[in-house]
């Protein structure tokens, strides 16, 4: 008798299910009348920004004249997790209609055809040639394809800060090519209270996740490219980044420094230049003052530096793709944009906002637009995300703990991106 | 005189050894405590201070009445303690008859539960999600709850397995000798003495599910966001706010610690009091 | 009363937790399974198929699986261990009668409130080669003359990881021991102390075997549980510098992360199979223990 029971309750459980799995069916279908909701994922750097991207939403949703109703859900960035938990929801079926972006993961949602191909829109939009014609080339190749998936919305020049005062103490300007600056780099590392241990160091290097950007413009100072890592030139770029960390000219803790130490550190004065871009500096102008500024990444044999970005993109699983676009449309031309690079002092991609007077008369954005012009991407492969997060770092650090030498950390980088 | 060579080595076994080891795990504790009462400047300040020099309890503000971090407290309340009597109940059932019984498979069914613990969440990620959203439950507690009662039952079933093993037979033997039936033995006899260790137990599902993070993370929107998923939101790409983080975590940790100090007064002597007593 | 002849009864109280677990996990879990036999790299989704056992071929000759799988052995035994030791001496002494022992007792359990994100960065704070409070302390002792950058550092980063992951879990043990110690009838020890027995002996002769159940099950869980933990490690290290601080667990995460699944299933099942392995002999005493 009682097994009867059992089994009719594991009937019922299951009845209970199914009818669970048919009502969100059932109600997915929208009247002409109600709002044309869209979900919209994204992180934030800090509160602040938060709370910014909540204010965008609210301004877009009361003014836009379509009733399109952006709802913006916060996701923690989480190291780069966000792109994965991105991932799990958009492959589970879920996820949302659109989100904030890094280029590194397009191959893989291109690969599972996540995304919507943005080529129809951009092209019968009123503010395409808001925004350079060269932005859209990067967002291409990021695919793989001849097709734009993915909508600009912000980018980040890095460049090199400084602290006056400090050149002024060892009397030394500020270094215009890649050998000065590595000199600038042994100058700078001092024992200001002479007691036989460094107190300031040259550099605030990035060993950790992260610390392949500022890493990249030393390759190129020696010549080096991202085409192939195995070049005497990349090699030699290599050696030179081993040897600050050698010589003691960065701080001991730089194999795992990340973000918030290297600028923790510029901060109290324990370097006297990092790497970064424009996004810390209104936090370092209020720790420093005056005595704070920035010179882009001096010319070697070549040159490059990092360009940071954010973008926006439409899911292929977005019901009102039209709306969507209105949405990424207003952050990367409209008021969103506006006020998004205000807040964040990210680099604009929309000319017009590029122009405002507030953008032109930043110090730390005419240094970022001055660098602008040799900044560029890594190679946007489906390995760059596993290289990024782990290859990189554990390979530099295993450089710096002299476990490897430069060439051999060199063709493990190789193989980790290419494969061989 | 004795008395007072007895207080000696009562200090010398109970007290030194207690303050010793509370030391050494209070000590990350009070240094969360004291970073979230300090100015961002003296954090990353040339001398450590073991006392700020200026407080400020803005952090605890801001989290209150900007963040709102009330409602993500409360999702894990909900959350935890939902997951908390869900476990409870079917595992103790379970473990009473994996203890109590003989039966064919008993031992296959055991290591199947055991087997569900060592496999790795991370690659159960998206057909979880998928299970979730087919369900209907995605952003609701329910699918929190659901997930975590599949890594919180099998263990707990264990656990409970395990003292009601080291209980001895004599206990229900007695009653049912008496005339009670297994059900009324259960609940008169082994139910009472097993109430430390179901608080243990308890004690053991309650902070798994509030601590828990990447199913947190995949299962829950800004409605149903739990605290660990609000706590990693203050980490971005920009730097941690330590403030805000660290008084974020004494928040957590201080209810906790309020309802285990009124749920310890019930693990004392359950066997004593109980039923050798009586 | 242990009686083979219940029939449906032990059935019928086991389905509820059987029902649930089963069907959440089943599918998922199967899966995972069938992943470890194919190139499943989401990376690359028109590769998937199955290959054999290519997957576990790779694994085997991969030298960061084997430095992983040697790590995780270091990281489970002196993890539990460790944690074992000091949590059965802090159930001993909260077990004992003081004056605050309930404030004690629940402020003990704070490591184990503490949310795995904060336990990360905190103990990365307090072992910050520049701010971190440890050196500092080491510094005034004048243990130390510079400080040392405690997780960059290829040889000290992972003794750092474990004893995060001690003090993580004593509370564990100490609660659930301190559990079991209420069911140690109190005329065993009056007993003991009519024969004369000392401390040491009693705890020999009679805590120890009264507890005997819970101890194995206690350490059984607690060593699949630490050898799956990742967010300590990860949240500290990311299982470097140099991959010195990556456990199996950590290195099954990040290739998880990089949606290389197949690979990743095939080390998961790899490492079950080894922790069943470690579970043989617990849980042969363990039935032993219970069937007589």
């Amino acid at each position: 008798m009682k097994k009867v029971t059992v089994f009719f309750l594991v009937i019922a459980l299951c009845l209970m299910m199914s009818v669970g799995c048919k009502k969100k069916d059932d109600t997915s279908s929208g009247a002409t009348n109600t709002p044309i909701d869209i979900t919209h994922w994204y992180w934030a750097d800090n509160p602040d920004y938060s709370a910014k991207m909540q204010q965008i939403v609210k301004d877009f949703n009361e003014n836009n004249d379509q009733n399109i109703k952006v709802t913006a859900q916060e996701y923690p960035w989480d190291g780069g997790g966000y792109s994965e938990t991105l991932f799990t929801a958009a492959m589970g079926g879920g996820g949302p209609d659109t989100a904030a972006w890094k280029l590194t993961s397009t191959p893989l949602f291109k690969a599972n055809n996540l995304l919507a191909n943005l080529d129809g829109y951009i092209n019968d939009w009123t503010d395409k040639e808001d925004i350079e014609e060269n932005l859209y080339n990067v967002m291409r190749n990021a695919s793989g394809t001849d097709n734009i998936y993915v909508m600009p919305w912000n980018t980040q020049v890095l460049y090199v800060y400084y602290r006056p005062s400090m050149f002024k103490a060892v009397n030394i300007a500020v270094p215009t090519t890649y050998d000065e600056f590595l000199e600038a780099c042994r100058k700078l590392t001092r024992d200001t209270d002479k007691n036989g241990k460094t107190d300031v160091y040259g550099f605030g290097m990035r060993g950790a996740k992260g610390g392949q950007e500022p890493w990249g413009s030393f390759i190129y100072g020696r010549g080096g490219d991202f085409t192939n890592f195995s070049t005497p030139q990349a090699i030699a770029g290599m050696q030179d980044f081993i040897n600050l960390y050698k010589n003691g000219y960065v701080p001991p803790t730089a194999p795992t420094d990340g973000f918030n130490e290297i600028i923790a550190n510029f901060k109290s004065g324990k370097t006297a230049m990092t790497i970064h871009h424009i996004g810390s500096s209104s936090g370092m102008v209020e720790a420093l003052g005056e005595d704070v500024d920035a010179f882009p990444f001096p010319k070697g044999t070549s040159q490059w530096t990092s360009m940071g970005d954010t973008e926006n993109v439409i899911f292929e699983a977005c019901d009102n793709k039209d709306a969507a676009f209105e949405w990424v449309a207003y952050l990367a031309t409209g008021k969103g944009q506006e006020e998004w690079c205000k807040t964040t002092g990210n680099v604009p991609v929309s000319k017009r906002v590029q122009a405002m007077p507030e953008f032109q008369n930043n110090k730390f954005m005419k240094v970022s637009i001055q660098g602008a012009p040799s900044a560029g991407i890594f190679p946007i492969l489906d390995t760059t995300t596993e290289w990024i997060n782990t290859i990189w770092p554990n390979t530099t650090a295993a450089a710096l703990a002299g476990q490897k030498t430069a060439e051999q950390a060199m063709a493990d980088l190789q193989k980790g991106l290419y494969g061989s | 005189m004795k008395g007072r060579k007895n207080s000696f080595y009562r200090v010398l076994n109970l007290h030194i050894p207690l303050i010793i080891l509370l030391i050494f795990l209070l000590f990350p504790f009070y240094w969360t405590f004291v970073t979230s009462i300090k100015p961002e400047r003296e954090l990353y300040g040339s001398v450590v201070t073991y006392w700020p020099r200026q407080t400020t309890f803005k952090a605890y503000k801001d989290l209150f009445f900007d963040y709102n971090f009330l409602k993500p407290m409360g999702n894990s309340l909900l959350v935890a303690l939902l997951t908390t009597s869900l476990t409870l109940s079917v595992a103790s059932l379970a473990s009473y008859s994996f203890s109590r019984f003989r039966f064919r498979g008993r031992r296959a069914f055991m290591i199947l539960f055991l087997t569900n613990n060592m496999f790795p969440t991370v690659l159960l990620l998206i057909p979880l999600y998928a299970i979730m959203r087919n369900l209907g439950i995605l952003y609701t507690p329910t699918a929190l709850v659901l997930s975590y009662t599949t890594f919180t039952i099998p263990f707990s079933v264990w656990l409970l397995n395990g003292y009601l093993s080291d209980l001895p037979l004599s206990l229900e033997e007695a009653a049912m000798v008496d005339g009670a039936n297994r059900p009324q033995a259960f609940i008169r006899i082994i139910l009472p003495v097993l109430i430390p260790c179901l608080i243990a137990t308890g004690v053991y599902i309650f902070m798994t599910s509030w601590n828990e993070y990447t199913f947190a993370v995949m299962f829950t929107n800004e409605e149903s966001r739990t605290i660990p998923v609000a706590l990693k939101n203050l980490i971005g790409q920009l730097g941690v706010q330590w403030d805000l983080l660290t008084a974020g975590g004494i928040i957590t940790i201080i209810p906790v610690c309020v309802m285990f100090f009124f749920a310890q007064r019930r693990l004392v002597e359950g066997l004593t009091a109980g039923a050798v007593k009586g | 009363m242990r009686n083979k002849k219940a029939g449906f009864w032990p059935y019928l109280l086991i389905m509820p937790a059987l029902l649930v677990v089963m069907a959440v996990v089943f599918i998922p879990a199967l899966n995972a399974v069938l992943m470890s036999f194919q190139s499943y790299d989401l990376r690359r989704p028109s590769e998937i198929g199955f290959i054999g056992a290519d997957n576990y071929i790779k694994v085997m000759r991969d030298s960061l699986f084997w430095s992983s799988l040697w790590r995780t052995l270091l990281w489970v035994l002196f993890g539990v261990g460790f944690q074992f030791v000091f949590g059965f001496c802090l159930a001993l002494l909260l077990n004992r009668p003081f004056r605050g022992r309930g404030l004690a007792r629940s402020v003990s359990l704070i490591p184990w409130v503490t949310p795995g994100v904060l336990i990360g960065l905190m103990w990365r704070w307090i072992y910050d080669g520049s701010y971190g409070v440890l050196n500092d302390i080491l510094l005034k002792l004048n243990l130390i003359d510079e400080s040392i950058p405690f997780l960059a550092r290829v040889s000290t980063v992972f003794p750092a990881v474990v004893v995060t992951i001690i003090w993580q879990g004593i509370p564990f043990f100490a609660l659930m021991l301190l559990a079991g110690l209420q069911g140690v009838p109190g005329e065993l020890y009056e007993a003991a102390d009519i024969d004369g027995a000392n401390v040491f002996q009693k705890f020999i002769q009679i805590t120890v075997p009264s507890l005997q159940n819970t101890i194995y099950v206690t350490t059984l869980l607690r060593i699949i549980w630490v050898a799956n933990s990742v967010d300590v490690i990860f949240n500290m290290t990311g299982g470097g510098p140099a991959y010195a601080s990556q456990t199996l667990s950590v290195y099954i995460f990040n290739k998880a992360n990089a949606l290389n699944l197949g690979y990743s299933s095939a080390m998961s099942i790899i490492l079950t199979i080894l922790l069943l392995l470690v579970a043989i002999p617990y849980l042969k005493n363990l039935f032993r223990n219970q069937e007589n």
